[in-house]
């Protein structure tokens, strides 16, 4: 049970994390019909900025920042994902949507190795520990709560909450706003929506940015958990896109949610949850990633198929 | 007596295709064979300053990547697994050099044997796909190898990899330099391989289905098993590489085969020119300038210089895409050609063409439902050789889903097809074209932009080749040879009926839209029908093209075939029709010869 209750909880917080980065993928294919393939390197950009701002290149002396200065970093984060998200876009996708697959796939590519290779410059040591933008070592015994026998990391309902607040932001943002219902007419018919008046280039440009900076945003406040590299970003973008893949780029809280299946999925294999087959940990980021192809294989995605 | 006659026709063949090879050696075979000797030679001019095995690791890369070239370049299509596919035939190799005593080419091919399978696989996966999912999927594949490299040390050898053992090549000693100047040859043949390619049936229907899906389904270009075919083919190329390098690596490295290898191999086929035989071994000797910088920026800034090198590859790829994706050799041969007069392709010989199909094909109640709504609801009718048939109707009553429904892009609730003796139900479009039924689409997007106007009517023809695989065009058989020449005849007869033949080496995206509707029917007529299916071809027509339009419909009819088409133009109608369909409704109703619609 304890196990059990541990598993669920560490794959929520890892999910959490994956959920948010499918809503960017899911959000980024349905209003320009691309897949971005730069959105994980973006993601870890947004990351790496905010430690810079916060806490600066050398390892760190104390486990939290200042909380003014955490703001300031994760500011600052988000206006970088968002100008070289756009930027991005304006670069390597809006020439090519509609015309050339390979240009706008071969840009987006070159972009993520492009941010990480800068990346690597900035940041030559293996593995960076951010700070706690909380104290959470203050709550519980050490940062650890126990339930229902389990050791539970005060961080993992940080990071829960913080996932699902963005979501759930992000969700009302596209319901309710005129940049949301903007985003919607994009989505149904980009061309008719540029009829009526909608800036289609800019809110897409837009949402390229905002999709990597509110990702960057849950990856802050999980990474603390555990040593965070410059190509971990990619990795993340990686499991966003199955999760994103496993609901067919559907709705936003769809992918969110396939995102947090994903998580508990690769916890529960992880620590051997299911079963004591011996060796089966080593499958967990293999079994998804199988999954995903053989689904993108067999089942249409959500776009119309072109006939003709 | 029957050896004598055989030893004169091989004689005569070989002087036919010494002839062939001197008409075609070109500029671009000059260059190629310079471009070839250069890197044969690269290793003695450099010497020092460039190591050896660093020179044939970047030969193998070639080799790699010009396999790639066939996905990408010829297929349009974005292939992101090349790496996988060099991981597999490295590791497959590795194993079998370690577990057995196979001769060292053997079990490099073998592992270009498995690398080829996973290819098969993958290109099956994808056969149907649209670019999106196949950017994807191949994608997760690449990631799918790599993370699976190392999280499976039986599988890698763990953090420390699988030690090679090393064995004679091809009787050498397999030193760096015997390394490079096989990888070089096999470039090299790789190269002419894929120039073969493009220039015959193969490239052609890829481009074709490259550039739009629609039109060369509707044409019978069989694109699912082209691209299979064509990632097969990258991925054994890959595979070749993958286990003959990792030979002289001597260690086959887990994490070496991941998404950047992938993505180099993308940079260098993009930089170097996708189409273009040589590009992606341009494209890597690019790559390998890159490395040097890199090292010469690293040593500056006192890092290592792999951290600048992803780097200045993505902005290499990056500048390549802004500029209107100008790659190198493409690049330089248009500049070339502005210099030298292209000359004019000599003209298709006389040969007598093919017999024409005559069959009549019968429609017997069919049907197709939308959800509720019965979109064709028991059509049936008759069309006989030497006809035209009309079908009219207002917008909705269901003309283009019975003209998919004959040629199998919708499949029909009930009702049966018969061409001649033939049962057309459960056929896909590309067997019905075999069968003899064609259609054009009512788009006028629906052509191939960067082919010329030949080249169109030859996708067609390439329907009725028997022996246009892409093994018998890669070594240019006898038989395929003068297959070649029909084909043409084909092409160029159906381009004269629609008054197109002059404009035959014309790029198709110079002509206007009546000229692309003419067009995209001699690319149906081509495919030798007995039944032609035209949709809308007179939208938008001026009165002239009007009138060329029923001179081509009369000849068609004297040619013998039975012609539907479904039409808005009522004059055009009454002009050449000698059957009118009304539909309303899903329904064949009563033509009123007076009727407007």
């Amino acid at each position: 049970m304890s196990l059990a209750v541990q598993v669920v909880f560490t794959g929520l917080s890892a999910g959490a994390v994956y959920g948010l980065i499918a809503i960017g993928h899911s959000l980024i294919y349905r209003l320009t019909g691309i897949v971005h393939f730069a959105l994980g390197d973006l993601v870890g950009l947004g990351a790496f900025v905010t430690l810079l701002v916060a806490a600066g290149t050398q390892p760190l002396t104390q486990e939290t920042v200042s909380g003014g200065r955490m703001a300031l970093g994760i500011l600052a984060g988000l206006a970088v994902c968002v100008v070289v998200g756009a930027g991005g876009y304006f670069a390597v996708v809006q020439p090519y949507v509609g015309r050339s697959a390979i240009g706008w796939v071969a840009g987006t590519l070159a972009l993520g190795f492009a941010i990480r290779a800068v990346l690597d410059a900035a940041f030559s040591r293996p593995a960076y520990v951010f700070p706690d933008p909380i104290p959470f070592r203050r709550i519980g015994n050490d940062g650890l709560v126990t339930i229902l026998g389990a050791q539970i990391h005060v961080r993992a309902f940080a990071v829960i909450g913080v996932a699902l607040l963005t979501a759930g932001i992000a969700s009302w943002v596209l319901q309710r706003t005129s940049f949301g219902r903007s985003l919607r007419a994009i989505a149904a018919d980009a061309e008719g929506a540029a009829m009526v008046g909608v800036r289609v280039e800019r809110a897409r440009a837009l949402a390229f940015g905002l999709a990597g900076g509110i990702a960057a945003l849950a990856v802050v406040v999980a990474a603390p958990g555990a040593p965070f590299e410059t190509g971990s970003g990619a990795l993340l973008g990686l499991k966003g896109l199955v999760a994103a893949v496993l609901v067919r780029f559907g709705g936003l809280w769809s992918a969110f949610a396939a995102g947090l299946a994903l998580g508990v999925f690769e916890a529960a294999i992880g620590t051997g949850l299911l079963g004591h087959v011996s060796g089966l940990a080593s499958y967990r980021e293999l079994i998804p990633l199988l999954v995903a192809i053989v689904l993108l294989a067999v089942r249409p995605l959500r776009a119309r198929e072109v006939v003709e | 007596m029957s050896t004598q006659t055989a030893a004169v026709r091989t004689g005569t063949a070989l002087r036919e295709a010494v002839a062939t090879a001197r008409r075609s050696w070109t500029d671009t075979a000059t260059a190629g064979g310079a471009a070839f000797a250069l890197a044969a030679v690269a290793p003695f001019v450099l010497g020092g300053l460039i190591a050896e095995d660093t020179l044939a690791s970047g030969a193998y890369l070639a080799l790699a990547a010009t396999g790639l070239g066939l996905c990408v370049g010829l297929g349009g299509v974005p292939s992101l697994a090349q790496g996988a596919f060099v991981g597999t035939g490295a590791f497959v190799a590795a194993h079998v050099l370690r577990h057995t005593q196979l001769p060292a080419e053997l079990c490099a091919l073998i592992g270009a044997v498995a690398a080829a399978a996973l290819g098969t696989a993958a290109g099956f996966a994808v056969r149907s796909l649209d670019s999106v999912r196949v950017a994807v999927g191949t994608w997760l594949l690449t990631w799918l190898v790599a993370l699976g490299l190392g999280a499976l040390p039986w599988l890698s050898g763990g953090g420390q990899g699988l030690v090679v053992p090393t064995r004679r090549l091809f009787g050498l000693n397999p030193t760096p330099l015997v390394h490079y100047e096989l990888a070089v040859i096999l470039t090299g043949l790789c190269a002419l391989a894929l120039l073969a390619l493009r220039r015959g049936p193969f490239g052609l229907d890829l481009a074709a289905a490259a550039q739009h899906r629609g039109a060369a389904a509707a044409l019978g270009v069989p694109m699912e098993r082209l691209r299979v075919g064509a990632f097969a083919a990258s991925a054994f190329v890959g595979g070749l590489a993958g286990g003959l390098a990792v030979q002289l690596e001597i260690v086959a490295d887990p994490t070496a085969y991941g998404p950047l290898l992938s993505f180099e191999l993308l940079v260098a086929v993009l930089v170097g020119g996708a189409a273009a035989a040589l590009g992606p071994g341009v494209g890597v000797i690019v790559l390998g300038l890159i490395a040097l910088a890199a090292r010469a920026l690293g040593a500056l800034a006192g890092v290592s210089a792999s951290r600048f090198q992803p780097m200045l590859e993505a902005l290499l790829l990056l500048a390549v895409l802004t500029t209107g994706g100008n790659a190198i050799v493409p690049g330089a041969i248009r500049a070339v050609r502005r210099f030298r007069r292209v000359p004019a392709r000599p003209a298709a010989r006389a040969v007598m063409p093919a017999p024409k199909r005559r069959e009549h094909l019968r429609a017997e109640g069919l049907v197709k439902r939308f959800g509720p709504v019965s979109a064709v609801d028991g059509v049936s009718f008759e069309l006989h050789p030497g006809t035209v048939t009309a079908l009219i109707g207002r917008n909705g009553s269901g003309k283009t889903t019975v003209l998919r429904l004959l040629s199998g892009t919708l499949p029909a609730d009930a009702g049966a097809v018969r061409l001649g003796q033939h049962e057309l139900a459960g056929l896909t479009p590309a067997e019905r074209v075999h069968a003899g039924l064609v259609r054009t689409l009512q788009s006028r997007r629906a052509f191939f932009s960067e082919l010329t106007v030949l080249e169109h009517a030859l996708v067609g023809a390439n329907r009725t080749r028997r022996y246009g695989g892409a093994v018998r065009t890669v070594v240019s058989t006898p038989l395929h040879r003068a297959e070649n020449r029909l084909a043409e005849t084909r092409a160029v007869a159906a381009l004269e009926t629609v008054g197109l033949a002059a404009d035959a080496d014309r790029q198709a995206g110079e002509l206007t839209g009546s000229g692309r509707e003419r067009l995209m029917i001699a690319a149906a007529l081509a495919t030798n029908p007995a039944v032609l299916l035209i949709d809308e071809a007179s939208a938008g027509a001026a009165p002239e093209e009007l009138e060329l339009l029923k001179t081509i419909f009369i000849d068609l009819k004297n040619q013998g075939l039975a012609v539907l088409l479904v039409e808005h133009n009522l004059g055009l109608v009454r002009a050449v029709t000698d059957q009118v369909l009304e539909l309303e409704l899903g329904r064949v109703v009563p033509h009123k010869p007076n009727s407007r619609l």
